[in-house]
């Protein structure tokens, strides 16, 4: 469940946060949702992999219908990768990296923080 | 344990969002350039799509508007020069501001800083040929001499400045999310450097190779073959023109000590062949309409983003469009509602090379007459990317830099050589344009032509009142016939440009008898004209082709000229190919490839269009001979220039036995049906790998036509192997990789019919649809109407934009 909001919150940080600030700001809000949401460390790095990656893959996908661009197709052949199909593909690897090794770190992070269970009940 | 993770966990995260956000070698930081939201899938968006209501731009007097036609051609209601000035910097950089910046860093020598070391040897090419020095000497004599201008220039740069400072990392152009750098703010000194860019790309000089030739040929063998003016001379200035003026007189001195050593240096980049132009306009008396009609079609690299961007500019005053140079105020070929007016490089030796002898090596003074003359120092530092900056030290004569030293491009330690060029001289190219822009009739045509120093230019006019004009203008130095051809010593004062030619006695027409004005680079008066008039490069064809057609045609409507622009008739073929065909003879007879190449160059027409192979074949064949008949000549190791095609054919036609065509090295002596022979030879080796390897010879698929984004890497973003016709020397000079940069046909009448376009597109935006969109009407001959427009006019608005 926490793995699921973790997904959605971070798709909602990237489409809201990410056009006006840089990848890396949108990796700290990755990481602090992640530790406030406390998924265990798989869901964590998924959440937030598939969150950014999914959303970066989506963004990509509909730039290229709504404005109907070469570009990407040009950037492909520029950077020798083929065509926009893959650079789309790229794209998404690259946020679902990004965004789930954020989400992972912000699980550790929590963990850190968290304090020893026996310490509340025994005194 | 819980540590050791985190820290593991969160090193990983933070080397992997350092790693894609710094460049690894020659690749960018992935991150932000595949960042969805910021990279370069941002720049796929064209610029409808991004259309603005109102943008903010501050120091405007009252608001401007902007009216984007369907071709994203802006066209810019102001209500006063500054605003209309600062407006058109905000929105040329707003739709090609990497380009613009790159062109200046070019001109600047500065293309290390965004390249690395591969530009280092280019870069300092150009800082010692004094560029930025003669931009810094523009800026000074408009501080100086012209205030008023310089506030418009600086208006203009404010105008730009504002759209960096608004540019979001969405919008910044991809080139430079690829490369990696971010625009730095423009300046008035920019635009001045632009101006002097484009003096580089068009003008050369040839006096190392002459004086090389000289050597080799005698002064007699070098006039034979190198003729100050050719047999059929048809030059700009028609022939039965009077020159009622009292020239200023020029001394030669009695003995020239030429400089005599085995030159060996390297030599200037020269204009690239193919550069060229064509203007022309037709009076009253030869139209249907009884209108003047003006066509001009500048001819350059045919690069993207194009050199060229269209803009209306419109005040209370004024309405002019055409064609604008992004970086430089106003437009440089277009039309108002009173008058148009257009150019061609009116090329023509202004670059002179003087020896310098230093008094010893610290090279603080050289000789000149009895004296020494102190030398001045300028330290070029060139920023070099992921390196330590370069320090470049270039010595300053009277006469300009030493582009030539023990540093650059010379072996020996005795060989300097200073280049005197009037780019090096205080002028102001921009004051033309602006004035020209407001030209009412022809005496404000000449008016604003008297500010125009370089490159120099054949100024075609045609006005509504029913004038048609060419002038060329530029500043010329007053020579002696012969000054100038050959590398001087500059220790000899006798060798001095004696002045300059005076505006008013640069040759000149209006209204001649024969009805029209033109120009395509050829020489640009006869013999009788009296100065000195020289150049390497002068055309020889379409001249002729276009002079021939112009007197013919009668009844000319717009049409016709629009047609004349994208004439592909070949009058080089025309001349040679019969003679070539007779020289050959039965020669080959019995091969059955031979046979078929030779009955398809007898049934060509001459026209070199898309699907003719007739130019295909004519055109290896041609340039195989020449290089067969110069190779002997060329053979000596040290820089020459081998004479020009038509003086070559001339030799074919008149003297084939001629002993110009014997190899000294062989036996039996040679005539130019050898090497008619072994041209063709070659031309059966070329087409036999060329069939194997390709198949299709047709013109268009042969020539290959390209036109190639600005950063020659950068492949995808360039347009290949476009189907259209002509070649170089036709009128129609479409290349492989130059041609009609811009084509503009303007009918005078009482409502001004403009037809226009370029071989690009009103985007500098590689992802834009507006980016190419031209490519294809252009290479058909077709134009987009380019009417003026005023702020009522509905139709065909793409969207509008209010700046305040």
């Amino acid at each position: 469940m926490r793995f699921i909001f973790l997904t959605v919150l971070t798709a909602l940080l990237v489409v809201f946060l990410n056009p006006v600030a840089p990848f890396w700001a949108v990796m700290i809000g990755i990481g602090l949702i992640s530790a406030l949401l406390y998924p265990n460390g798989i869901g964590g790095f998924m959440g937030g992999g598939l969150g950014m990656g999914l959303t970066w893959l989506g963004q990509s996908i509909y730039l290229g219908i709504v404005t109907s661009s070469p570009l990407p197709d040009r950037m492909g052949e520029l950077m020798g990768m083929g065509t926009g199909m893959t650079l789309i593909g790229i794209t998404g690897v690259l946020g679902f990296f990004l965004g789930g090794f954020s989400g992972w770190t912000g699980v550790l992070f929590r963990k850190v923080l968290q304090k020893e269970p026996k310490n509340i009940y025994r005194g | 344990m819980k540590y050791v993770s985190f820290v593991l966990v969160f090193a990983i995260t933070a080397t992997l969002a350092i790693l894609v956000s710094i460049p690894l070698g020659q690749i960018p930081p992935l991150a932000p350039l595949l960042d969805p939201n910021h990279g370069f899938w941002q720049n796929s968006f064209s610029e409808d799509q991004l259309a603005e209501e109102e943008i903010s731009l501050q120091n405007l007097s009252s608001p401007v508007e902007v009216v984007y036609d369907e071709n994203l051609i802006p066209h810019i209601f102001a209500q006063n020069d500054a605003d209309l000035y600062r407006a058109q910097g905000y929105i040329t950089a707003k739709h090609r501001l990497w380009q613009m910046e790159f062109q200046t860093m070019a001109a600047a020598g500065r293309i290390s800083e965004i390249v690395g070391p591969m530009a280092l040897e280019l870069d300092r090419m150009t800082r010692r040929k004094g560029l930025a020095f003669g931009a810094e000497l523009g800026l000074k004599f408009l501080q100086e001499k012209d205030p008023e201008t310089l506030a418009l220039v600086e208006a203009y740069a404010d105008g730009v400045n504002q759209y960096i400072e608004q540019l979001s990392d969405a919008r910044l152009p991809v080139e430079y999310k690829i490369l990696n750098y971010r625009p730095e703010p423009w300046s008035a000194y920019k635009s001045l450097l632009l101006l002097k860019y484009m003096s580089d790309m068009l003008v050369g000089d040839r006096d190392l190779e002459y004086s090389n030739l000289r050597k080799i040929l005698g002064e007699v063998g070098l006039n034979r073959l190198y003729p100050d003016f050719p047999k059929d001379n048809d030059p700009v200035i028609e022939k039965e023109r009077v020159w009622d003026f009292q020239p200023l007189p020029v001394s030669k001195p009695d003995s020239i000590p030429y400089p005599d050593d085995a030159l060996t240096l390297g030599n200037l980049p020269q204009p690239i062949e193919g550069t060229g132009s064509n203007n022309w306009a037709v009076g009253g008396s030869k139209t249907k309409n009884g209108k003047p009609i003006l066509a001009n079609d500048p001819h350059l690299s045919l690069n993207l983003p194009s050199l060229w961007y269209s803009m209306q500019l419109s005040n209370p005053e004024h309405s002019v469009k055409g064609a604008t140079l992004p970086g430089a105020l106003g437009v440089i070929s277009g039309f108002n509602e009173h008058i148009a007016w257009g150019v061609t490089n009116a090329t023509r030796d202004t670059r002179d090379w003087y020896k310098i002898t230093f008094q010893d090596d610290t090279r603080k003074a050289y000789k000149y007459g009895a004296e020494w003359k102190q030398t001045d120092f300028r330290i070029e530092e060139i920023k070099i990317k992921g390196q330590q900056s370069y320090l470049d030290t270039v010595v300053y004569t009277h006469y300009g830099p030493v582009v030539y030293d023990r540093t650059f491009k010379t072996e020996r330690q005795d060989i300097n050589f200073a280049l005197r060029w009037v780019v090096h001289e205080g002028s102001n190219e921009q004051r033309t344009f602006l004035t020209m822009n407001k030209a009412k009739n022809h005496s404000d045509y000449n008016a604003a032509l008297d500010h125009y120093t370089a490159p120099a230019q054949n100024f075609v006019f045609a006005s509504k009142s029913g004038d048609i004009a060419m002038r060329i203008q530029g500043k010329f130095p007053l020579k002696w016939p012969g000054q100038g051809k050959f590398l001087m010593d500059g220790a000899d004062p006798r060798m001095e440009w004696q002045g300059y030619i005076p505006n008013d006695q640069n040759a000149s027409t209006l209204n001649p008898a024969r009805g029209f004005v033109s120009s395509a680079n050829q020489h640009p008066v006869d013999p009788s004209y009296p100065y000195y008039v020289f150049d390497n490069s002068f055309e020889h064809y379409r001249n002729r082709r276009l002079n021939r057609r112009l007197s013919e045609m009668t009844q000319i409507t717009v049409d016709d000229m629009k047609a004349l622009q994208f004439d592909n008739y070949n009058l080089q073929a025309a001349e040679a190919l019969p003679v070539m065909l007779n020289l050959l003879g039965t020669y080959k007879a019995e091969s059955s490839e031979a046979e078929k190449y030779v009955k398809e160059l007898r049934a060509w027409d001459f026209f070199a269009d898309p699907n003719k192979k007739g130019q295909t074949l004519y055109s290896i064949w041609f340039s195989e001979t020449a290089e067969s008949i110069w190779r002997d000549l060329l053979k000596n190791e040290m820089p020459l220039v081998r004479p020009n095609s038509y003086q070559t054919i001339e030799l074919m036609t008149l003297f084939p036995n001629d002993s110009v065509f014997d190899i000294k090295e062989s036996n039996v002596m040679e005539t130019a049906a050898y090497h008619v022979q072994a041209g063709f030879d070659s031309l059966l080796v070329a087409m036999k790998k060329w069939e194997e390897e390709e198949g299709d010879y047709s013109w268009a698929n042969y020539k290959k036509t390209t036109i190639q984004h600005l950063v020659p890497n950068f492949k995808s973003f360039s347009v290949s192997n476009i189907y259209t016709g002509g070649a170089s020397g036709i009128l129609n000079a479409t290349g492989s990789r130059h041609g009609a940069s811009w084509r503009m046909v303007v009918e005078l009448g009482d409502t001004i019919q403009a037809f226009g376009v370029y071989p690009g597109g009103q985007s500098g935006n590689p992802g834009s649809k507006f980016y190419d969109n031209f490519i294809p009407v252009w290479a058909n001959g077709d134009y987009l109407d380019f009417n003026l427009r005023t702020q009522q006019t509905a139709e065909g608005v793409l969207f509008k934009t209010i700046l305040k």
